[in-house]
């Protein structure tokens, strides 16, 4: 959810509102906020499922370092979505273990 | 050729910048590596008002803070790359940086290390769910991309760091259900802890949370108390429906780079972890090589930038750009400055210790350590908290913390601290307050309060700080909350003032039954109680 307006800081600067797909979905964004910022605003809470155990994971520190966040964007894995920037028409998939295929399955 | 500086910093945090600006005025050819895509490190994310006194920047928001270091940076030609990561120290003061997909080797003659600190965090069966956060996280969610963490926040942590955050999260329009913390009393400035409390957050201390429940994602959590070797009392569990939990649970300094480069390191626990030894100038073992901020010990902001220009001064000297003397007089002056945020209550060499009185003598309120708000009973010993005819402050200030920003604000001098920065605030009786707010908006602990306790009409005002939207007006309706957050009584809003000067501190007056002028102490728009 956006915050419309804050007591303290206002309004908040935004990019272009630009387009990309979340697992094939379409979804929008503002251009140039971190991915996962443009994810949590259309409610998209799991990045990536683990290798093992097949369980999911977030955002935790948003802050590029505890690499939770991890999804694949434009073919490549383990990018972390809290410091990539958002772009026009970037396709970003769940990332499964390392990959954005589905244990048992193709990518959805 | 490889590139060579005078000093190579990293990290464009608090501490780094006021290092590098403080090289640079001595002459010093500078550049400071940030792995971030933004400078400021933390600050950015800093929305509350600081404490301190005026040297320290006192009563100015963090934001404000990162902006004007910035702006001097870059006055002074300091050199910022960001999106650099520094990822070796060799012999000589070589230094290599990650920048973008290649590598770039350059030499520095003095290096400062001001990587600052990651943030702790806890487990318990579900702490890997989507939702689960750290206080650091929500704050980079809210105040850098306007976006909501969570519509209903446990908050894990009642440090300063908990406590900020989770009026914070109010503030972008979270609800916060609870603060829990497994310490047996409240960590952090007890004036944070009563503005949470105030606005009816419930304070869970000795508390922790046992499990966080959800499949794909966080939808509740429940918590139970401790006994003291920290085992969960059967019975004690309390659930709470929420999407998000936030984790506030310390600091520790990102020191590695300190270790790589040969700098004898120690494991301090009144520096909060893995540091550097450094002496008075923050040079660490190896010459030439300064540490400051969190990196050397987790304090606040206020400390770390004073560290900085400390380190800054110091590499002047040693590469000769001043003389010793002059080094010494500037180095002195900043840790007067700094030695001054190091007093009181919560001073590093305080961590751990359990504190019965103030320095005044005044017995310190256990219900604000237990529940995060003073008492009714307890309120009326503090010095801040008199009576008298007319509208006139109260000061709810009990605990002693280094700031002093309302005695500086009242233009009639109503408001006493003296020399002593960590001194509770007493009003001056000869004194009369005409009621400006000055004080009201001054102060970074939100503990003041204009009161006319006898209107003559049988109701009293009461002139609180608020800082949520949307703004109540003139003539509203709603209920007045005590300090603990209970609706106690029916308010108006009779007034309504924002000012430049008071930074988005606005003061709001509303009217109460007279009897209700020492416990109301916030509104709330609602039906009447």
């Amino acid at each position: 959810m956006r915050i419309q307006e804050h007591p303290i800081l206002g309004t908040y600067e935004k990019g272009k509102l630009v387009s990309f797909t979340f697992d094939g979905k379409p979804l929008e964004g503002y251009a140039g906020e971190p991915i996962a910022m443009a994810l949590k605003n259309a409610g998209v809470m799991v990045h990536r499922y683990t290798r093992k155990e097949h369980k999911p994971r977030g955002i935790f520190c948003a802050i590029g370092r505890c690499t939770d966040c991890v999804m694949v964007v434009n073919g490549q894995p383990n990018v972390r979505t809290c410091i990539t920037p958002l772009e026009e028409g970037m396709e970003i998939r769940t990332q499964y273990g390392v990959t954005a295929e589905q244990p048992g399955g193709a990518a959805k | 050729m490889m590139k060579r500086y005078d000093m190579i910093v990293v990290g464009a945090g608090p501490a780094g910048l006021s290092a590098a600006i403080e090289a640079a005025k001595k002459g010093m050819h500078v550049v400071v590596y940030d792995e971030n895509a933004k400078p400021g490190g933390q600050l950015f994310k800093q929305i509350h008002k600081f404490f301190g006194s005026k040297e320290h920047k006192a009563k100015i928001r963090g934001f404000h803070i990162g902006e004007e270091l910035l702006a001097e940076a870059a006055e002074l030609g300091v050199e910022v790359v960001l999106n650099a990561i520094v990822i070796g120290i060799f012999p000589e003061k070589e230094v290599t940086v990650k920048v973008e997909d290649h590598v770039i080797h350059v030499k520095g003659d003095t290096i400062l290390i001001a990587t600052g600190a990651s943030e702790n965090m806890v487990t318990f069966p579900g702490w890997t769910l989507p939702g689960v956060i750290g206080a650091g996280a929500a704050q980079t969610m809210m105040n850098l991309h306007g976006t909501l963490p969570g519509k209903r926040v446990l908050m894990l942590g009642s440090g300063n760091v908990g406590l900020v955050v989770s009026f914070q999260l109010m503030q972008a329009g979270c609800e916060v259900v609870a603060v829990a913390d497994a310490a047996s009393r409240v960590g952090g400035y007890g004036v944070h802890a009563a503005k949470v409390a105030r606005c009816g957050v419930p304070f869970y201390l000795s508390h922790t949370i046992i499990s966080a429940d959800g499949e794909d994602c966080v939808t509740g959590v429940t918590i139970g108390e401790v006994d003291k070797n920290w085992q969960i009392i059967p019975g004690t569990e309390k659930h709470f429906d929420v999407d998000t939990i936030c984790l506030a649970v310390g600091l520790s300094p990102m020191s590695k780079l300190c270790d790589m480069a040969g700098c004898a390191m120690e494991d301090n626990p009144a520096k909060a972890g893995f540091v550097p030894t450094v002496n008075e100038y923050g040079e660490t073992s190896v010459p030439g090589i300064y540490a400051a901020g969190d990196v050397s010990g987790i304090e606040e902001a206020s400390s770390a930038m004073i560290e900085g220009r400390i380190a800054g001064i110091a590499a002047a000297a040693r590469l000769g750009f001043i003389s010793e003397e002059t080094c010494k007089e500037e180095a002195a002056k900043q840790e007067a400055a700094l030695e001054g945020l190091r007093q009181g209550m919560f001073a590093p060499g305080m961590r751990g210790k359990q504190i019965t009185e103030t320095e005044e003598g005044v017995e310190i309120s256990q219900n604000l350590l237990k529940h995060g708000f003073v008492a009714e009973e307890e309120i009326e010993r503090f010095p801040g908290v008199t009576h008298s005819a007319g509208v006139h402050p109260v000061i709810e200030c009990t605990q002693n913390i280094p700031c002093n920003p309302c005695q500086d604000a009242c233009p009639k001098h109503c408001i006493r601290i003296g020399s002593n920065i960590t001194a509770l605030p007493s009003i001056d009786p000869e004194k009369k307050c005409t009621g400006c707010g000055m004080c009201v908006a001054s102060c970074s602990g939100q503990a003041i309060f204009l009161v006319n306790e006898d209107c003559g009409d049988g109701t009293a005002e009461v002139t609180l700080p608020y800082e949520f939207l949307p703004l109540p007006q003139k003539g509203d309706k709603g209920v007045a909350l005590n300090r603990k957050g209970e609706k106690v009584c029916a308010a108006e809003v009779v007034h309504v003032r924002s000012a430049k000067a008071f930074d988005h501190t606005n003061l709001l007056t509303m009217k109460v039954p007279k009897e209700y002028a020492m416990k109301a102490r916030f509104f709330r728009e609602e039906e009447t109680a």
